[in-house]
């Protein structure tokens, strides 16, 4: 039943962060898709996965939050009463499919292999590999923002 | 209660926002949905067989959804700073405008 309801609640939250004209209400409904993401997966038992949700969530918003509000365009008209209830009620139809229909087989495999396994050794050299990546990134920023800094103060 | 018709739906509502919306910041949120409805997909499956390797591969889904959001993000910031809007109709009808008083000058 827990399933149900969380499946509901991250449809109906995946169309307001559609839907909605504010972009901050949007964002806002974007923080409970990922929530009832994360919520999903804690019940499912993956709690790692739910804890890297959690964590690039609160990321993609916060930077969501700020360019939002300083780069969105503001809206002309405010999202009516009567266009949220219709979008909320356009999510509950939508989860319907969800919950009453089955297309998955028998998928029980009884793997053996758990997360740190399945990270480190069989997928060890990708993440290695994206971490360089990541890394040299983050590099080439601080580069570029340091050169402009230095032909600022000259 | 199936979880590959949940991550379709998901998918479905992504791919609609990403074809209708006009705002930067909105395909923005549609493309963090797509995303979302495949690590869903993958993580559901795994927690299914029992198997560790499918929230594994999540880990690297993440980071390339992360440097996804990092290059729309720019791609925002540019088009904001040179438009002064991050609506993609008036950018075009922006640019349209433009091309007809260039055509009319020469």
């Amino acid at each position: 039943m827990i399933f149900e309801i969380l499946a509901v609640g991250l449809i109906i939250s995946a169309i307001l962060a559609l839907f909605l004209d504010e972009v901050v209400y949007s964002v806002a409904a974007l923080a409970g898709t990922f929530l009832f993401t994360a919520l999903i997966y804690v019940e499912n038992g993956a709690f790692f996965a739910a804890i890297f949700q959690f964590a690039v969530g609160v990321g993609t918003l916060a930077i969501l939050f700020l360019s939002g509000e300083m780069l969105g365009d503001k809206p002309t008209k405010k999202t009516s009463t009567k266009r949220t209830g219709a979008l909320i009620g356009v999510g509950a139809v939508l989860s319907l499919p969800a919950i009453f229909l089955n297309v998955s087989g028998s998928t029980a495999t009884n793997s053996n292999l758990d997360f740190g396994d399945a990270l480190w050794n069989v997928r060890g050299l990708d993440v290695v590999l994206q971490a360089i990546v990541i890394l040299t990134v983050a590099l080439g920023i601080a580069i570029v923002l340091y050169e402009k800094k230095k032909k600022g103060d000259q | 209660m199936d979880f590959v018709i949940l991550s379709l739906v998901m998918l479905v509502i992504g791919i609609y926002g990403l074809l209708t919306n006009r705002q930067l910041l909105k395909v923005f949120i549609s493309v963090e949905l797509i995303a979302t409805a495949a690590t869903l997909n993958f993580v559901m499956l795994a927690s299914s067989t029992g198997a560790g390797l499918g929230q594994a591969f999540l880990i690297l889904a993440f980071s390339t959804d992360t440097a996804v959001s990092g290059v729309i993000l720019a791609l925002l910031v540019i088009v904001s700073k040179k438009y002064g809007t991050s609506d993609m109709g008036k950018i075009i009808q922006m640019l349209q405008d433009k091309g007809e008083s260039e055509d009319e000058a020469q």
